[in-house]
């Protein structure tokens, strides 16, 4: 974005009128000055999750990604440490790398060969004697532009352009725990991406997809079509998945009283989970199924019987570490969410491997990814209608306000936060609290 | 080399396949697949593993009629307005790959339009097929979508 048509900055006032205990102005979601706000104040200083370090195994190893609007290669350098690098030449500004994920010693511009090492570092430019006396390799100026806040917490690496940053585990506060919960999982205590993947983008805001995820109202409607047909499919009927795929359709049609057995939970921070979801079929880990029996028996022996059932005993759903990060630890699932736009978000899907595990026990990762996060697949498809729906309607000045009053009058609180039943909008209005917070807080 | 006749037949299932899809008969689509027969979509090029690697669709009969009765709920929201489609198939060969049994492969493109937007996907199909009595029934289906890692859009209607 060029500094001519830069729109001006909403200030700390403007945003705080725009959030009402109940409501919140649909300028939030349609603004592009708000979004230029947010991906100053949000995504430019908090911590975001840009890689996994099994992506990140050696030297030059590395993934392309994106921070704050910014292309990045995160990498794995010659002394080991990993490096979050801009990708751009600094010689005339060209993109570097167009790989998605690789291993490279070094990164060549192809198009006048300055040649970088995996630390962003110049190691050469061809002939050297044209260039000025003053030129000078070891001058940053002309290396590839470093991120230097880089943290990483059990594997998972987050980068900030934020200079002066809390720590990162101040920052995940008590979700600390689903990163754990996620790692302890496996029996050789390391979890692994899976080289597959999902990339979809939708027509609408960041928010709107974590406020979804947060949201166990929906379901019931949105997803009518595929429970309603999954319903009255027989049961085992597909020799490919011991009915994995019908039971996570029919587990979004629950009756009121699984539904009342959802709990919201909601953070400082703009953090927010749900308890207890899936618990019936080949998800529950209630059942005595073989790959369950040797994947417990595999997890008992590492961790002994007590520690295993407390970690297998954690039941939260949508996991979403605020901004835009969502963690399902016991289906081995991750979403980011990216904005590209006030009205366009780019959402990467990926799976773990628990290391020592039955191999049919990531086979289930693998078919979890697909049946909710695949471009065909029968649940999300429709969520991201809802999603550009919802954006089209609050892109005209129609009625200015949304309304998250659902839950006020029962919300509760205990000592980590805000404690609400299933039917509360209570983490949009805590995921809206956070947001204010960082949009009106002053430079770090 | 397989015989003219027999390539013919085969051409016109894979249009009549293309037909069931493009008039919504999609109880009619899933009547062409064996009792376990496959729909595969794979998200990488050259895929091999549908266990390990995630597919945009792998499915089977069991799993393929649910999501056929959701094309035809008048709820889902993906489907509202309802697409329309034209699938096109050609560059069909066929050959046979034992008693009765054919491998098919042939390129394709779909094109979906609904309400304002106009989709174009394209690919190479890859059928094994079984022959029953006049017409053949698809052990599996294989869409080799030429975008498959690439960034998505929800699909709805199988291509």
């Amino acid at each position: 974005m060029t500094d001519h048509t830069a729109p001006e900055l909403p200030t700390a006032d403007d945003i705080r009128s725009l959030v009402r205990p109940d409501h919140v102005h649909r300028r939030a979601y349609a603004d592009p000055a708000v979004f230029q706000l947010e991906q100053e104040r949000i995504f430019s200083r908090l911590w975001i999750y840009v890689a996994h370090e099994s992506q990140l195994k050696k030297t030059g190893d590395f993934v392309r990604t994106r921070l704050a609007g910014h292309e990045v290669l995160v990498t794995r350098g010659e002394d080991g440490k990993i490096n979050v690098l801009k990708n751009r030449c600094p010689h005339r500004g060209a993109r570097l790398c167009m790989a998605d994920e690789g291993t490279s010693r070094l990164f060549s511009c192809p198009y006048h060969a300055w040649v970088f090492r995996p630390d962003g570092s110049l190691s050469s430019v061809p002939h050297r004697k044209s260039y000025p006396e003053s030129f000078d390799l070891t001058d940053p100026r002309n290396h590839m532009q470093r991120i230097e806040k880089i943290e990483t917490y059990r594997g998972f690496v987050f980068a900030t352009l934020n200079e002066n940053p809390e720590s990162l585990v101040k920052h995940l506060g008590q979700m600390t725990e689903v990163i754990d919960n996620l790692v302890d999982r496996a029996p050789d205590g390391e979890i692994e991406m899976a080289d597959s993947s999902f990339t979809l983008e939708y027509r609408g805001n960041w928010k709107l997809h974590m406020e979804n995820a947060a949201d166990i109202f929906h379901p019931s409607f949105v997803h009518s079509s595929s429970v309603m047909p999954a319903r009255r499919a027989p049961a085992n009927a597909s020799i490919l998945d011991q009915d994995q795929t019908r039971e996570m359709l029919m587990a979004n049609g629950f009756g009121y009283d699984e539904w009342e057995g959802i709990q919201l939970n909601g953070l400082a921070g703009g953090h927010t989970y749900m308890k207890n979801f899936y618990n019936r079929g080949v998800l529950s880990h209630q059942q005595e199924d073989p790959v369950i029996v040797r994947y417990r028996a595999a997890l008992v022996a590492k961790l002994g019987e007590e520690k295993a059932a407390q970690v297998l005993g954690m039941n939260r759903f949508n996991n979403i570490i605020y901004p835009n990060m969502i963690i399902n630890a016991q289906y081995q699932q991750m979403r980011i969410a990216t904005p590209l736009a006030i009205d366009r978000t780019l959402v990467r899907i990926v799976c773990f491997r628990l290391k020592g595990a039955p191999d049919e026990m990531f086979h289930r990762s693998v078919r979890f990814l697909t049946t909710l996060g695949s471009p065909a697949s029968m649940i999300f498809s429709d969520d991201v209608e809802m999603l550009e729906r919802c954006q089209q309607g609050l892109a005209k000045d129609e009625g200015p306000w949304v309304d998250f009053s659902r839950g006020l009058d029962s919300d509760q609180r205990d000592q980590d936060g805000a404690v609400s039943g299933a039917a509360s909008e209570m983490p949009m209005r805590v995921q809206f609290q956070a947001w204010v917070n960082y949009l009106t807080a002053e430079a770090a | 080399m397989l015989d003219v006749q027999t390539q013919r037949q085969i051409e016109l299932f894979l249009f009549e396949e293309a037909r069931l899809l493009d008039e919504g008969d999609f109880e009619g689509w899933l009547k062409l697949y064996e009792p376990h027969g496959i729909y595969w979509m794979p998200s990488r090029p050259g895929q091999t593993d549908p266990l390990n690697v995630a597919s945009i669709v792998y499915e089977d009969h069991g799993i393929l009629s649910i999501r056929v009765q959701r094309l035809l709920e008048e709820r889902a929201l993906v489907l509202t307005p309802m697409p329309r489609t034209t699938h096109m198939v050609s560059n069909i060969v066929a050959q046979t790959a034992g008693e009765a049994e054919f491998r098919v492969d042939a390129a394709f493109v779909c094109v979906v339009h609904q309400a304002e937007k106009q989709k174009i996907y394209s690919g190479r199909h890859s059928y094994e097929l079984i022959r029953a009595g006049e017409a053949f029934r698809i052990k599996l289906k294989r869409v080799s979508l030429m975008n498959c890692d690439g960034v998505h859009t929800p699909m709805a209607i199988p291509l």
